[in-house]
């Protein structure tokens, strides 16, 4: 099964969209989705976008009474279920190529990560960044009350309270601890359905691209300022829920259209895959240089549901994506360079994968996952966590067992990298953490 | 609707919006202070008690409508509408009968009738949910049926439900949505989305699940405050073993040998319980939960808070649960008197809507019909309310969509909100639905000037005139002043048009509840 937001992506965008009356260059700029970019390219640079930052900025500063200090948080949700064998494969357990005769991952081919782990050739891209320690994993890690129900696995791993009836999610917890300091604040790039780590009363903004994020209905500078004075107009005197989210919009609009004017190069000659993630990655950085005050951005990386043909070592369905992955995040350590040592990057799903293969060249449903960190304050170079191994006792139903509660990486990335304080953000989430983050200075 | 582990956010948010408000715009663009200075809701909002009670109890107000309540009268409407089977609801029960014929079939048919975990009916009763919302004359009713939804929440999408869910919304949901909520909880507690969705159905002496027994008391009756504690919940849970469902059929079962026997007791419910069939048992309990005080407290301060309120007065609660109790958990006395009372006389604008019921709003008085054959335009609503972030049944947790302002704030939902009135305002998208042309929103003698041209469109899509600095505004946008003269070749009723309707359509006239 398919969760429901891979079928919500649907790019409205992409619409062809009717005979809606009006002059014809019109039209055809409505139906490109027209970029104010190609209009104003050079006629406003980066002194727009400084002036503009700086006017957030301060506007935060404003109401903010303790700004935030800490790390960007990324968090990229595999959805669908991500085999963490296949990726950090343990070359010490003989048993690993028995039950997957078929689709393993030989000895040969991998990239040597330490005397028990070696990585999928695809993820060669991240090898600089494993060298100099700011890519790091963990392995064999679980939830308290595992289910091999899609759905319910997400929804209880972004809600992250099991035992409890908190209905919100981790992120707007999180969030709910902080001042609010402006519309980006807590970004979902890529969709525009937020994830359910973000259910709850802090707001987020989900967009598909900052390139898209645009009143519908300007397709020019002198277009998107007079919808912009009628839509102020029209909320003179607004009630609060109402005129106060009105003018955020109107506000981030204002910077996402100078974002959109000031263009976007990525620095170090950081090479994104042209696709949804590499996209969503490029965008997440490009607001993070902005510095509009992005405290919290979560990416969507489905399809991992790998029932049947999970691929061979050098071609196939987890060769492709763990090549974008690999490509993207690359790219995305390479654009912010030392920038990286105010970013963490985490990666989550809903459970591993079955450690046996199936009749269909694929896995099943799984317990025990693997998690990768990135980020200049990540515990690099090394695979954490408690490996229980593969022996019959070992498995939990069959599957690798889950050591390290999935709470503990994020409430020690909370405490460590973003100052926060975590007993209500996870409530009755085990205390120990494993040190994949070293905190910050 | 918080969580009770943290602070509500909700009083930092008031205390900066305004700052905020101000600062970001003032920051960027300038000459917004106005907006900063927040005022009150009922501005916006005709005084008009008529359009107050179709604003609040219906998906919208639309011209004959309108026009229906002012014939008959507020109180005569309201209890037409409180008898919905005997109102003429033909064409909209053709449509769902003709274009989504899996709504009838109970899950047997249901089973035989789709493959296995096929997601045809989920989507189905999704997107039939949305066609009644907007097409419905039962409007109060299927209100009231997103009410119960919310409250007797089962996601839609979810695990487990493909074969159910459009059978919970018929048998559970619609069958009791004007009936007594004794009766609704009892359905529910018999049904195997509920049973599945909250995993009831895995719950067993031996083993007992929490989930639903929690719910039962937590959210479908006494209320999180409603004073019981952890033993209470574990006993309700052994209550509850034994409801379940048979695998094979997908139907209802009830496991005598999951079934816990024994003595217990819950918020004053006892019973001995020595059998191992405790069907009777559970329905006593389940009966007695929804007859309980908190019970009645916490369905009138629910029902306070979709029709009021935010922030629910409590005597009002306190008059609302009593007649709920003295009509045995009947729910149209309870409404009745609630939508005839003084304080719901008195909170003209004090509600906003929230995405789906703008979505709906918008449609209704644009005067949009379904496709002429098939379902493809009602089916892309489906994803118009999703990006909205409110489409209807799907909210994960089972504690259904938030009713309160604070929760739909974000700036991607007002802009996905404005940027859809655009889309729907020019017939882009979902372009398979009909849409009467736009300019039969204007009288067909065009108005003389362009300040009658914005009053005239004003009163046909928010039922009122602006007031003169919202005018302002939208002429600002044309470029013109009020006493331009209108003639038919101008922007304004030419290729503007769209962009009128939807500017109007953005503001907070129509974001009012």
């Amino acid at each position: 099964m398919t969760p429901p937001r891979d079928s919500a992506a649907v790019d409205l965008g992409a619409v062809n969209r009717k005979d809606c009356g009006c002059p014809q260059d019109q039209q055809t700029a409505a139906r490109r989705g027209f970029s104010r970019r190609s209009f104003f390219k050079g006629a406003l640079g980066a002194g727009a976008l400084t002036g503009l930052a700086s006017a957030e900025l301060s506007t935060r500063m404003a109401f903010a009474a303790t700004p935030y200090v800490g790390d960007v948080v990324v968090v990229l949700s595999l959805r669908g279920g991500f085999d963490g064998l296949n990726t950090v494969v343990p070359t010490s357990e003989p048993r690993y190529e028995q039950v997957r005769p078929n689709i393993h991952i030989p000895q040969g081919a991998l990239i040597p990560l330490d005397a028990n782990f070696g990585m999928h050739p695809a993820m060669q891209p991240l090898v600089p960044f494993w060298n100099d320690a700011s890519l790091g994993f963990v392995q064999a890690v679980g939830m308290s009350n595992p289910t091999r129900s899609h759905f319910e696995a997400m929804e209880e791993m972004e809600r992250a309270a099991p035992g409890t009836s908190v209905r919100t999610g981790w992120l707007d917890r999180t969030l709910g601890l902080r001042d609010s300091e402006g519309a980006f604040q807590a970004v979902q790039m890529g969709s525009s359905m937020a994830s359910s780590a973000f259910l709850g009363n802090s707001p987020e903004l989900a967009m598909w691209s900052v390139d898209s994020f645009d009143l519908s209905g300007a397709w020019d500078n002198a277009e998107r300022q007079r919808w912009r004075q009628a839509l102020e107009g029209l909320h003179a005197n607004a009630p609060d829920p109402i005129g106060a989210p009105a003018a955020t919009t109107l506000g981030a609009l204002s910077t996402a259209g100078d974002l959109q004017d000031a263009g976007y190069t990525p620095a170090g000659g950081a090479n994104y895959p042209n696709t949804g993630l590499g996209r969503a990655m490029r965008d997440v950085a490009r607001i993070i240089k902005a510095d509009i005050g992005l405290q919290v951005a979560a990416v969507d990386f489905g399809d991992w549901d790998m029932h049947v043909d999970l691929g061979s070592v050098d071609d196939g369905w987890l060769y492709d994506k763990l090549s974008e992955l690999a490509r993207s995040l690359a790219a995305f350590a390479t654009d912010l360079g030392t920038g990286m040592d105010d970013v963490t990057v985490i990666t989550m799903t809903e459970f591993g994968r079955s450690l046996t293969e199936n009749g269909s060249g694929g896995v099943d449903h799984g317990h025990g996952q693997a998690v990768l960190l990135l980020g200049g304050g990540v515990n690099g170079g090394v695979v954490h966590g408690d490996w229980p191994g593969l022996a019959n006792d070992a498995l939990v139903d069959g599957d690798l067992a889950g050591t390290t509660d999935y709470r503990q990486l994020l409430a020690e990335v909370l405490e460590k990298r973003c100052g926060a304080s975590v007993s209500t953000i996870f409530p009755n989430a085990p205390a120990e953490r494993i040190g994949v983050v070293t905190p910050r200075v | 609707m918080t969580n009770g582990l943290l602070p509500s956010r909700r009083d930092v948010l008031k205390a900066s919006a305004a700052v905020a408000g101000g600062a970001v715009v003032a920051g960027t663009v300038g000459s917004v202070g106005s907006v900063a200075a927040a005022g009150t809701g009922a501005k916006f909002a005709s005084d008009d008690l008529n359009l107050h009670m179709l604003r609040r109890t219906t998906y919208g107000p639309i011209p004959s409508l309108h026009a229906s309540i002012r014939k008959q009268g507020r109180k005569a409407w309201l209890d037409r509408q409180l008898n919905p089977s005997k109102l003429d609801d033909s064409y909209c029960d053709k449509l769902i009968a003709n274009r989504f014929p899996g709504m009838k079939w109970n899950i047997t048919q249901a089973r035989n009738n789709i493959d296995d975990f096929s997601w045809e009916l989920m989507r189905d009763v999704g997107v039939a949910t949305i066609a009644r919302a907007i097409w419905s004359k039962r409007q109060v009713f299927e209100v009231m049926c997103d009410f119960w939804s919310n409250h007797l929440n089962v996601a839609n999408p979810s695990d487990n439900v493909w074969d159910n869910r459009h059978d919970y919304d018929r048998t559970v949901i619609r069958k009791h949505a004007l009936g007594k909520f004794s009766d609704m909880l009892v359905a529910s507690a018999n049904h195997p989305a509920m049973l599945l969705y909250l995993n009831n159905a895995d719950s067993t002496k031996d083993n007992p699940n929490e989930n639903y027994g929690r719910e039962l008391l937590e959210l479908h009756s006494v209320g999180v405050d409603g004073g019981y504690d952890e033993e209470d919940m574990r006993q309700s849970t052994l209550i509850m073993t034994g409801f379940s469902v048979d695998w094979q059929t997908g139907l209802f079962e009830y496991n005598t040998w999951a079934h816990y026997r024994g003595a217990v007791q819950v918020m004053g419910f006892t019973d001995d319980n020595p059998a191992a069939d405790g069907y009777d048992v559970g329905l006593r309990y389940v009966r007695y939960l929804a007859r309980h005080p908190q019970t009645a407290r916490h369905i009138a301060y629910k029902l306070c808070q979709r029709f009021v309120s935010d922030t629910p007065d409590p005597g009002l609660v306190n008059t609302l649960a009593n007649t709920y109790l003295e009509n045995d958990t009947n729910i149209k006395p309870v409404l009745r008197q609630l939508l005839l009372s003084r304080a719901f006389e008195n909170s003209i604008g004090e509600k906003t809507r929230r995405p789906f019921e703008d979505l709906v709003a918008t449609l209704r008085v644009l005067g949009y019909l379904p496709d002429k054959n098939g379902t493809s335009g009602m089916g892309d609503l489906y994803w118009v309310a999703s990006d909205l972030g409110h489409l209807p049944l799907a909210w994960s947790q089972p504690d259904g969509y938030p009713d309160e302002a604070v929760a739909w704030q974000s700036a991607g939902g007002t802009l996905a909100r404005w940027n859809t009135h655009l889309s729907l305002a020019a017939h882009w998208w979902p372009d398979d639905l009909r849409q009467p042309a736009l300019r039969k929103l204007l009288p067909d003698r065009l108005p003389k000037t362009h300040g009658a041209y914005v009053d005239a469109l004003a009163q046909r899509l928010v039922f009122r005139k602006l007031t003169n600095t919202h005018r302002q505004a939208v002429l600002g946008f044309l470029g013109r002043q009020a006493g331009d003269p209108l003639s038919a070749g101008d922007e304004a009723v030419g290729w503007r048009l769209p962009y009128i309707v939807a500017l109007i359509l953005d503001s907070p006239y129509h974001g009012i509840r």
